[in-house]
Formats: structure tokens, sequence, C-alpha cells
């Protein structure tokens, strides 16, 4: 059993880091098809694609996953070629990039590992693409570089020399000398000053001085910035920058690049040298700069790796319990120094004790926000995978559609971003549906082409706002009325009374959708009432604008935490229960004047509205309590949706944050609990689930209405 | 983290010379406790703990044998009465009232008892099969305990003195959970 354990543990781990990588690389495939559409080459990007599908080969060969394996080694030598510029990278590449991640998760999703993946059909798109081999002038032509650099270029600096002269940088030459000892921090350090300004292409020992503690490199570069910026930035010490003179121009001198010196490779001393410093191992050989930042690069990620730890959230939600634990701990203690107190000759240790407490308050305060924020992570997991989305739905809608991002950074409980990811891929997709228009009707509405779908974040207080918009077709309350009286979800008496607001807030309502036609992605009338389910359940408010011809905009707001929540406390037949302020909209008297009964049910007016009630007290049978008639007691007002529903209660206790724990699954069947909580010095609380109290009084209203008419 | 070390048990040594050949037989070994006025007894191997009764908190609407939910060290636990499960009568709960921790399937839940008493280790000629018993058994008894000999050592009191005519109802635990 333990082996098994084992296994399992170690299959996990694969899989949540081979997700991480496939994460990873959608994120940057995009990126990518960007720096394509704007014409850009990244070939670090590239490079780091290239790099993550080879790590996730080499995973998927220790783990034994032969098809993920072969799909990951086809990719690889795509990617390859792409890198060496055999391959242009067009759309259609792109395709086949996105197709082999979006199999890569299909691998990884399903169970059975030993499965075979048919990937013919992709293999013979890439033979297609690869036979497409760019043609065209050799651009560094018109440079004067001789065919002695030419020669000892690796194919993958001769090619990014050329995709930089045809994108039209010019080229520049440093000549810098580096002491033996300190080449390898000094090579680094100028390749960290020069990254942001150019692209180094190679790296050539040249001929020296014949001083044999230095090495004089030449160092190829393209920028687009002017010779004295460059210069500024990269020449210190000895170093000299010159441009690259181009063939058939006057007045530049020539500044060929000088051939390496032959002699230089066999010189005994040197090479004995190379051998016994490391280091230099770059003066031995003519094109080793490729293989050596891709050592420094992998180095690097190494490094990061090391840093992280991935941890099971149950352990989390363990450690989570003890503080709560200690919490108690502490106010004991407290009580034990009120009690102290009150003995004068142990006042100096209710003193000294107090003092202490104190100062464990403080570090148990710390712990907790430490693990809370260990929690969290950033949206921006979940929205790059919908980035990926959007493109797969807007092509099949056949709609040009640009998805915009903000806020990736905001971040909030693990948890929650796992839950979200079903909701929001849920909106988007109705955003590309329904909301975007055609290109063709979006050009006679004076719109742009290209229909924009933004995806936003941020935090506001304990919550954090997601909001989902697109600028398409927006949606008509007069329709919405029109479809919800057709289906029989409002009579036209209900309809007259209802507000903008309560029109839009229909699409919530099972069984409601617009689309008259039904497609693939959404549309069947189950969504948008799932949706709200799902965020209510993270103690989320979902709310929605739209505005006919402009557009739509759905707004999440969700706590950033769920294992910690702010909770209104109350009292009622002699037990207290917390209900999530979350649902809370506002809490008032009760006053007894404003009770009315129709058709069985309590409720009371509340500013000109109806408010069903619902006893709690009566509810949950909580019998004969203590509690004389007559006294005051307060209604708690909870709202899903458009509907809300007031809960009685006797007293309001306040507010307070809270750490809800699950119950038991011998607690599966009762219904109106989330969890419980421990309040500190009492008996562990309940927490009521007041969406589904909500659900359960009204539907028995229902049940009951349907009965009194039969 | 249990906490049984203060139950009177047996020592091994002891056990060699009184049971002698017997080695091969299986061994049970059993927390046993008062129930209205019976006593029972669940495989010890399961029993994580025994506590003094915290304060415990009601669950609306819960099943009727649910007592309601109490704090173990931050984790929530559920707390059954076993008397209305086995349909014994209830007492009032009293200074030797006890909540055992049972491992149930994958819950560990609380349970309540009037007292508990010691742990008993049983040969299997000790042990007779509900199924061999017949009758009316509840879907809890996986059995009936006849230890015939004392073979406790500790505090000497009247629960170590074993009536030969004594018999334990063996629970299991896992079906306590079911429903």
């Amino acid at each position: 059993m333990a082996a098994g354990d084992d296994e399992s543990g170690v299959r996990e781990e694969f899989l949540s880091e081979a997700q991480e990588i496939v994460e990873t690389l959608s994120r940057d495939l995009l990126l990518l098809e960007q720096s394509q559409k704007d014409g850009r080459s990244d070939p670090d990007l590239l490079n780091d694609i290239f790099r993550a599908v080879h790590t996730l080969k080499g995973l998927a060969g220790m783990f034994g996953l032969p098809s993920l394996q072969t799909l990951a080694h086809t990719l690889e030598n795509l990617l390859d070629d792409l890198r060496l510029g055999r391959v242009d990278l067009t759309q259609d590449t792109l395709d086949i990039l996105f197709n082999g991640i979006e199999r890569i998760q299909r691998i990884l999703a399903s169970d059975d590992s030993a499965s075979t993946h048919d990937i013919s059909d992709l293999e013979e798109s890439i033979d297609r693409v690869a036979e497409a081999v760019p043609e065209g002038r050799d651009p560094l032509a018109d440079y004067a570089l001789g065919e002695s650099v030419l020669g000892v270029l690796t194919e993958y600096e001769e090619h990014r020399l050329r995709q930089n002269v045809q994108q039209g940088l010019p080229l520049y030459r440093l000549r810098v000398s580096f002491g033996l000892s300190s080449i390898d921090t000094a090579l680094e350090e100028l390749k960290t000053r020069a990254r942001p300004l150019a692209e180094l292409i190679t790296f050539l020992p040249s001929m020296g001085g014949g001083d044999e503690e230095v090495i004089d490199l030449e160092v190829l570069l393209a920028s687009s910035h002017e010779l004295e910026v460059l210069r500024e930035a990269l020449c210190t010490g000895n170093a000299v920058l010159e441009a690259v003179a181009r063939r058939g121009r006057e007045g530049r001198g020539p500044a060929a690049l000088m051939p390496p010196s032959p002699a230089r490779a066999t010189e005994p001393t040197r090479e004995e040298r190379a051998t016994a410093e490391p280091a230099t191992t770059l003066a031995k050989s003519t094109a080793p700069t490729a293989g050596v930042e891709r050592v420094g690069a992998d180095a690097l990620s190494l490094r990061s790796v090391a840093n992280t730890v991935r941890v099971n959230i149950q352990k989390l939600d363990h450690l989570m319990n003890v503080v709560g634990e200690l919490a108690i701990v502490r106010s004991a203690v407290s009580q034990i120094t009120e009690r102290l107190r009150s003995h004068p000759e142990l006042r100096y240790l209710s003193t000294e004790l107090h003092r202490i407490a104190r100062g464990f308050e403080r570090n148990l305060t710390e712990l907790q926000d430490g693990i809370l924020d260990v929690r969290m992570v950033p949206l921006g997991q979940v929205f790059d995978k919908l980035a990926r989305v959007v493109r797969q739905a807007a092509r099949d809608a056949r709609k040009d559609i640009r998805l915009e991002v903000k806020g990736n950074e905001t971040e909030v409980d693990k948890l929650i971003v796992e839950e979200l990811s079903d909701p929001l891929m849920h909106l988007i997709r109705n955003a590309i549906d329904h909301g975007i228009e055609h290109s063709d009707r979006r050009k006679e509405l004076g719109k742009g082409t290209q229909g924009v779908i933004s995806l936003t974040a941020y935090q506001k207080g304990n919550h954090v706002v997601i909001e989902v918009a697109d600028d398409g077709a927006g949606m008509d309350p007069a329709r919405l009325k029109k479809r919800a009286i057709e289906k029989r979800i409002i009579s036209e008496d209900d309809a007259r009374e209802m507000s903008r607001d309560d029109l839009l807030g229909l699409i919530f309502v099972p069984g409601f959708s617009t689309s008259e036609q039904i497609t693939d992605l959404s549309g069947r009338g189950v969504g948008m009432d799932v949706v709200k389910t799902n965020i209510s359940k993270l103690g989320g408010v979902i709310d929605v604008r739209s505005e006919v011809g402009k557009g739509t905009v759905v707004q999440i707001t969700l706590p950033i935490t769920l294992a910690i929540i702010s909770a209104l406390v109350i009292r009622v037949g002699g037990q207290t229960y917390g209900i999530p302020l979350a649902n809370v909209q506002e809490a008032l008297l009760l006053d007894t004047r404003a009770l009315r009964t129709v058709e069985g049910r309590e409720v009371m007016t509340l500013r000109g509205g109806t408010l069903p009630l619902c006893r709690l007290r009566e509810l949950f049978r909580l019998g004969d309590t203590h509690y004389e008639q007559g006294r005051r007691q307060f209604v708690v007002v909870s709202q899903l949706g458009a509907r809300r529903i007031g809960l009685v209660v006797d007293m309001l206790l306040g507010q307070q944050d809270i750490v809800i724990k699950a119950l038991g699954k011998s607690l599966r069947g009762v219904r109106g609990f989330v969890g419980a909580t421990d309040l500190g010095d009492q008996a562990v609380t309940l927490v009521l689930d007041t969406p589904a109290i909500l659900e359960e009084v009204l539907a028995s209203e229902t049940t009951r209405r349907a009965e009194m008419l039969s | 983290m249990s906490k049984l070390t203060s139950i009177p048990t047996m020592v091994p040594g002891v056990m060699r010379d009184a049971d002698k050949g017997r080695s091969d037989d299986i061994v049970y070994e059993y927390l046993a406790f008062k129930l209205g006025g019976e006593t029972y007894a669940l495989p010890l191997a399961g029993v994580q703990e025994i506590l003094k009764p915290p304060r415990i908190t009601r669950v609306p609407r819960a099943a009727h044998e649910i007592l309601g939910i109490v704090s173990v060290r931050g984790r929530v636990t559920t707390v059954i009465d076993l008397r209305r499960r086995l349909r014994v009568p209830e007492g009032p709960l009293d200074k030797n009232t006890r909540v055992l921790l049972v491992e149930a399937g994958d819950e560990v839940l609380g349970v309540l008892v009037d007292a508990v008493l010691q742990v008993y280790r049983l040969y299997e000629d000790e042990v007779e099969l509900a199924s061999a018993v017949g009758g009316d058994m509840n879907e809890y008894v996986y059995g009936i305990g006849r230890p015939r000999a004392v073979r406790t050592l500790g505090r000497s009191t009247s629960q170590d003195r074993n009536d030969p005519n004594d018999i334990l109802i063996l629970l299991q635990a896992e079906p306590l959970l079911r429903r």
C-alpha cells in the first residue's frame, strides 16, 4: 500500500509539473503569436518554448508516457526548425503548435497513461509546413562580413543574423578584452547589459596582442539603437564598438569583421589552459555561443525551480487548523490572566503573562497571514487557460476577436482559482457566441471589425473583482422579457413590475436562454444559472450590466480567500450561528406591524417590496426556548439573484472573521449549513448556507402553492 | 497521539504463561465500554482517542442518533449517540461519560459512551460471530466475546473482575457511518 501511495504521489508530482509547463507553454505561444502578428521575432521566447517542450519530453520519458514523449518530440523538432529558421513562423505553424499543446493537455487529463494518441495528422501538417522553405535574396550579402566569419557561425547563429538583418536592424561589432580568470563573470555581465538593447549574435575570439592572460573577443550584435546609445551602455574599460560596414556604401571604412585566427585554436599553451580552466572553453571553439547560452539559461531555470515548493493544499488547511487551535489557547491564557489580576498578590504574574500573551497573539496573526499568503495564486493561472479558449472558440465561431487581459497578477485563494475556470469559461463563451457580432455586421454598425473581450481583475478591499466585458451586441431587456414570458418563467403581471436590472437578472434563472440557435458552445439554457450557483458557492456575487449595441459586462465579486470569511454572528432559539457576510444584504429590526401573511407564508413589507420571511427557529425546529414572546427580533436579509429572503433571528451578536471548516460525511444529508467554525472560547458554531436555505424555503413555497391550486 | 495508556491493559509476559501453545490463534483486541447497562466493545485499532465530552453543538435536522458536532483540535467531528442507534435506554451524562474517536470508513466519528472499561484481548475461540449466533442481531454487531479468564493488570477495580457469565457485545466501526 505504501508503494502504491508512493507511486501515485510521484505521478501526481509529475502531472502537476507537466501541467505547469503546459500552462507556461500556452502563455508563451500566445505571446509568440502576438509577436508574429506585430512582425517582430522573439528568439528568446522561441527558445523558451523549445526548452519547455524539451523538458516535457524528458519528463514523459521518465514517467513512461510514450505517446506524450512522441508528441513532444515531434513538436520539439518543429520548434528546432523554427529556431534555426528552417521553417517560417506563420499562422499555420502556430496552429500546429497550439494544436500540439491541446493534445498534450488531453494526454495529461486522460487517466489511461498507456493509451496511444494518434498524431499522424499533426505530423503531416508539420511536413507540409516544413516544405515551404523560406526563400528570397540573401540579405546578408549587404554586409561586409567575410566568408571567414560566416563560415564559423553555427546554424542557429547564422539564422539569427539573417533574421536581424531581414528586420533591417544594423549590425555592430564590439571588440573587448577579458582577463582569463574573470572572463566567466565579465561575459555574463556584458550579456546582461546588452540584452535590453541588442541581440548578441556571436562571440568570436580574435587575434590577441600576445598576452596570454587576456582573451580578446569580437562580439557581433544587432540592435535598433543608435551607436552612441550602445557605446554608452556597453563600452566600459577597453571595449570598442563600431558599426559593421555595408557593401556598396562609402565612407564607413573597412570595418569588416575580423576572422578568428586559425592558429589560435591549435596553440598548445592555450589549449592546456583551456582544459585547466573551464571558462576558457570559449576560446577553444569557434562556435560555442549557443551552447554557452543554453547552459546559462538552464542553470537559471533550475535555480528558480529549486526556490519553489509545491504543497498539497490540504497540508495548508491542516496548518490553518493548528492556528485555530492556538487561537483557542490564546483566549484561554487571556482568561487566566484576567483571573490572576483579581488576586493582588499575583498581579505581577498577571502583567507578565499579559505581555507574553500579547507577543503570542502578534506572532499568531503573522502566522495566519503567512499561511493565507501561501495559498494565494495569481489569477493569471486561469486567465491563461481562457486565452486559449478564446482563440479556439473565436475561430470556431468565425469571428475576429481579441482578448484583453488586465490584472493577471491579482491573487486569490488557490481553491477559488480552481473553481473559477468553469464559470469564467462559460461567460467568455457566451460573449463570443452571443455577444460579439461577425465582422461584416460590426462594420455595418460602424464598430471596429475586431471584437474585443476584456478580462479584468482587481482587488477591492477583502474582495477580488473580475469583469468579463465584451463590446458586442448587448442584451435587450425587452427581448429578455418577451422570452421569459414565452418560457413561462415569469407572468405578464410579474414582467410589468420588473425593473431593467430585474430583467437582466433573468439570464441567471434556470432554463432561460435567449439564443435562437443552439451552438456547440452555449445556448443550451444551462449555463448562467450554473455560473451563478458556482459563484455563490464561493461566497461571491455576480452582476450584469448591458447596453444594447454597446456590449455586456459581467462582474464577479469574490472573497480573496475561502479560508477566512467575514460572518454575521446571530443567536436564535438559544443557539449561535454564523451567516457569511457575503450573503447578507442588510439586517434590521423586525417590525411586527409590517408582517403580513400571503398564502400561508409570512412576509414583511420592506421599502415597498415584499420580503418572504423564514423563522430560523421553526426551520431548525429549535423548539421551546427561553426566548419570551414579544421581545425584539431581527431580520437578516439575504439575496440570491433576483430573490430575497429575510431570516428571523433573536439577536445579532456582531461581525467576526471566521475560518470555515467542512462538516463530516456523516452530515452530508443535512441541508442548510456550509460548515462550522470555532469562535474561540465557545463550542463550535455552525455556519448557515443561506443560498441553500433560500432555495429550500422558496421552493417549498412553490410546492405549497401548487398543492393549494390542485 | 493515543491517550489509551491510562486504560488497564494486559502485560505480554503474563499472557505467554497463561496461554502457552495458543500463539497460533488469532487475537482480537477490543476496547470495552458501558452503554445503557450492557458491555460493548469496539476494535482497539480503530479507536484513536478517548475524550471527556466536549461541548457538543446540536445540528438542526440531522439524524436522530447524531448528537451534534465538536471541534477536536480544529477538526469538526460528528458525535453520535450509540444508545440511540442500538436502542438501549439513555442515561444522563455523568463524570464517567466519554467520547471515543473512532475511525469509521473514511471519517473519524465521536461515539458517546457511558463509561470506558478496559482493553480485552480475545482469542478466536472466545468470539462467536453474529452470523453463528443468529437471531435478530443489529448490523453493527460483529459478534459476542466471552473472555474466559481475567488477563488484565493494573488497578484492581470491580471492572477487572470477570464474571464467567460476562459477555462483550463486539461492534464493528464501519457500519456506524452508514445511512
